[in-house]
């Protein structure tokens, strides 16, 4: 672990010199203005709410902002010295590498050896170092050997993911970009990820846009906080940033790690730790039973106790047998023109429950809400009970209508007249908090509005007893998760069925009193999401972790038997 | 589609393959005899059947759009050529041995066999190879050849996008997405989907370049070789077309 960034007097990696960038038709700055300079060999974690410019900012650093996205951009940008807009985007492909966070943008449609070879074709190395290089990334990222001839779009999401990981890895280039490379990732698949960009390299400088941090802040030496208006607010240590900012970075809706928020709980107990903690672990080091102060240990109990039960679903009255809404049978499931993925599925799901669908990256999650929910037919089985409705992983897949209303509007039954059409636009437009953005192009939304409206227009006809939300907090700020969470327990609360396909364990564990784990083309194991994400085996067999804070609870049984 | 074990052809550098079938299209075009024509029908479905692994009933498949343009021009020629005897021949003669019936025959049997060259072509060569083997020898710009990547690509991503769509549009209206899409719903999707296929396109556009797609010098990975089995497709199909050639023998005798 690193613990200071390195001499300043070296040619930064990546520089912005006042830097203010303003979209067209737009009143305000996205980004600035701006000075941020990043040192060669140093790992940056860039962070801010949605629309706080983020991924602007990134888009400025090879001048794809604005010669090929269109944008006005003032003040100067360097990489390693030189004025950025002396090249044209392609001509810094040797000293960054950019990785976004959506893999169809990465990715050109070739086989998987030929997607990790293309930076090496474009800048003319010789084909046998190429081969050797395509292996080595394809090592390093841990795609199977047998995936080398696959074409890239028969991958799904997170697969693809991975393997646009590895093309981007293979550039072997001195500056690494990321925007949200975790976002669609399993567990072990983020975590190798994080070790991948922080270990690798040690004079590789990264600049890297994350909110799955638990993993990740240990290997970071500086943090810049993005304020709404797109300047930087707190810059710093991830220990200072993380306990003198906090305040600041929950108003603005940014992402903390749970050793941060534990922290906060120790704190108010009275019993914070002497140094600002980085993981649970540290956190609790000075409580240790045995070594700490048993005083200490007495006053933190009851707050661990407190801050993991928040974190903790518990049994609603669906979850016990309530009436059976949907369900399968001995049924195998494919997705849309695909192979077979899942085999002798047996699953039904209950009035008002949550249920976690937990697995790796191509486990079929995906394609078991879309059976479940009646959309997709199954290859054989049998499926009973009544038709779900589907949110979408990509929430502009949903939209139909021109704007926010039109969208809602367009979801109630035909027979519905004004005036209670309009009531009910408007009802759902409180609900949902989308109240001013009425006349918006749904496409013109974020991510969590985008999100807000998809399940907003599913849930305006009442006609869906059966819900599917596919990766629903995926790209959300803290605030808009936080907002989202508050609103899938209501939906359950009111009677619907929800299953809730996700790859965050602590989500799963603080919404899903019951998960269904899928793996090796079937389900693994299916039983309340706190017995399955202790079970160590089983979370290596599917690709999956234990939540952030296990060790916490961990801790407490220990405190507890003192 | 070919099997996975069909894997002789797809071997051979598609440059070659396609010239062969090159040849071979233009020998069918040339050469106006239903003997020849039959005859490279079942030596093209007997390659795919027993060396390509193809089952019968893709091949089937395959036949019909062909076999049903081909019948077009069959029925066609039987009405319409100027010389057509065929009131004469419903007047009384023998149908089957009227000059229009035999140049319709042959009309249909080319379509067929013109068809199944280009089937085995496809059938048999990997895209990608293709582009790569184009971009190789042919000197095909990167960009556009990249560009025909990307759209390879986007063709399965927009059947799936599409499906998408008709979910979403089925789910607003309270049924489940029906099997096959009605007109009014086939029309209604295709501006999203320009509209998708722009968004992609740009998306795509912006990530070659910053992969480093310039228009300077650069090396292909995996680009297709000229090996001996190159050289001995070309003369088994030298032979092959020869043999094909034998029912004009037969038909001067």
């Amino acid at each position: 672990m690193r613990s200071a960034p390195p001499p300043p007097e070296r040619t930064p990696a990546a520089e912005w010199q006042q830097v203010e960038v303003r979209y067209p038709f737009s009143a305000r700055a996205a980004v600035g203005p701006l000075d941020l300079a990043i040192q060669p060999g140093e790992r940056v974690l860039l962070l801010g709410a949605s629309g706080s410019g983020k991924s602007t900012l990134l888009l400025t650093l090879t001048g794809l902002i604005p010669q090929s996205i269109p944008a006005a951009v003032t003040g100067r940008i360097n990489i390693f010295g030189a004025d950025t807009s002396s090249r044209a985007p392609w001509g810094w492909a040797r000293q960054v590498a950019h990785y976004f966070q959506d893999a169809d943008q990465t990715l050109c449609g070739m086989r998987v050896e030929d997607e990790i070879a293309f930076p090496l074709e474009n800048r003319a190395e010789p084909a046998c170092s190429m081969a050797a290089a395509v292996s080595s990334a394809m090592r390093e990222v841990g795609l199977p050997d047998a995936w080398r001839r696959r074409r890239s779009s028969t991958l799904s999401g997170g697969e693809r993911q991975l393997v646009a990981l590895a093309a981007t890895l293979a550039q072997d280039a001195p500056l690494f970009v990321t925007d949200e490379p975790t976002a669609h990732l399993a567990p072990a698949a983020s975590r190798r990820l994080h070790a991948l960009l922080t270990s690798r390299h040690p004079d590789r400088a990264i600049l890297i846009v994350d909110h799955r941090l638990d993993e990740l802040v240990e290997g970071i030496d500086r943090v810049v906080v993005l304020g709404n208006e797109g300047s930087i607010v707190a810059t710093g240590r991830p220990r200072d940033v993380f306990r003198d900012a906090r305040s600041l970075l929950a108003s603005l809706g940014v992402w903390s790690p749970v050793s941060s928020m534990l922290d906060a709980a120790l704190a108010d107990a009275g019993v914070a730790p002497p140094a600002a903690p980085l993981n649970v672990r540290e956190a609790l080091a000075h409580l240790e039973p045995g070594t700490g102060n048993p005083d200490s240990i007495r006053k933190a109990r009851p707050a661990v106790a407190a801050f993991l039960n928040s974190r903790t679903a518990r049994p609603a009255a669906g979850d016990s047998g309530g009436r059976v809404v949907a369900g399968l049978s001995k049924a195998d499931c494919a997705p849309f023109l695909g192979p077979t993925v899942l085999s002798g599925v047996d699953l039904e799901i209950h009035e008002g429950e949550l249920l976690g669908v937990l697995g790796a990256n191509g486990a079929g999650k995906s394609t078991l809400g879309a059976c479940l929910s009646g959309h997709s037919p199954l290859r054989g089985g049998r499926r009973y009970g009544q038709l779900g409705g589907i949110a979408f992983q990509r929430p502009e897949n949903q939209f139909t209508a021109g704007s926010v209303s039109e969208e809602i509007a367009s979801a109630l039954p035909r027979k519905t007249v004004d005036p209670e059409r309009e009531w009910r636009v408007a009802e759902a437009l409180a609900a949902w908090k989308l109240v001013g953005l009425e006349r918006r192009h749904p496409l013109a939304l974020s991510q969590g509005e985008q999100r807000r409206l998809a399940l907003a227009s599913l849930t305006a006809g009442d006609r869906w007893p059966l819900l599917v939300l596919d990766e629903p907090m995926a790209g959300l700020d803290a605030e808009g998760a936080a907002r989202l969470v508050e609103m899938i327990a209501a939906l359950a609360r009111k009677g619907r069925a929800v299953a809730l396909i996700t790859h965050d364990m602590d989500l799963a564990l603080r919404l899903c009193p019951r998960s269904v784990v899928l793996g090796e083309g079937r389900v693994l194991a299916e039983g309340p999401t706190i017995t399955l994400l202790r079970d160590r085996a089983l979370l290596d067999r599917a690709g999956l972790c234990e939540p952030s804070w296990a060790e916490a609870g961990r801790w407490l049984q220990r405190a507890a038997a003192c | 589609m070919a099997s996975a074990s069909g894997g002789v052809l797809k071997t051979l550098n598609p440059l070659v393959k396609l010239g062969v079938c090159l040849v071979w299209l233009i020998a069918a075009m040339l050469v106006f005899n239903p003997g020849f024509q039959a005859a490279t029908i079942m030596a093209i479905v007997l390659v795919l059947i027993f060396v390509n692994r193809n089952s019968p009933a893709t091949i089937l498949a395959l036949i019909v759009p062909f076999a049903l343009f081909g019948f077009g021009m069959l029925t066609t020629n039987l009405l319409f050529r100027r010389d057509s005897p065929f009131a004469t021949v419903l007047a009384g003669e023998a149908l089957f041995a009227s000059a229009a019936f035999s140049a319709g025959v042959t009309l249909f049997l080319r379509s067929i066999a013109c068809g199944m060259i280009s089937a085995l072509f496809a059938l048999t060569t990997d895209p990608g190879a293709f582009v790569r083997a184009l971009m190789a020898y042919c000197r095909l710009p990167p960009r556009l050849g990249y560009a025909l990547f990307a759209a390879m690509q986007l063709v399965p991503d927009l059947a799936a996008e599409a499906e998408q769509m008709r979910l979403a549009r089925a789910m607003k209206s309270g049924r489940p997405r029906r099997a096959v899409p009605g007109p009014r719903e086939a029309v209604s999707l295709v501006i999203p989907l320009l509209a998708y296929a722009i968004r992609r396109a740009g998306r795509t556009a912006i990530a070659m370049e910053a992969r480093g797609l310039s228009p300077g010098p650069r090396t292909i990975a995996n680009v297709p070789r000229f090996t001996w089995r190159d050289g001995a497709i070309v003369v088994i199909a030298i032979g092959v077309t020869a043999l094909c050639g034998v029912p004009l023998l037969f038909g001067r005798a």
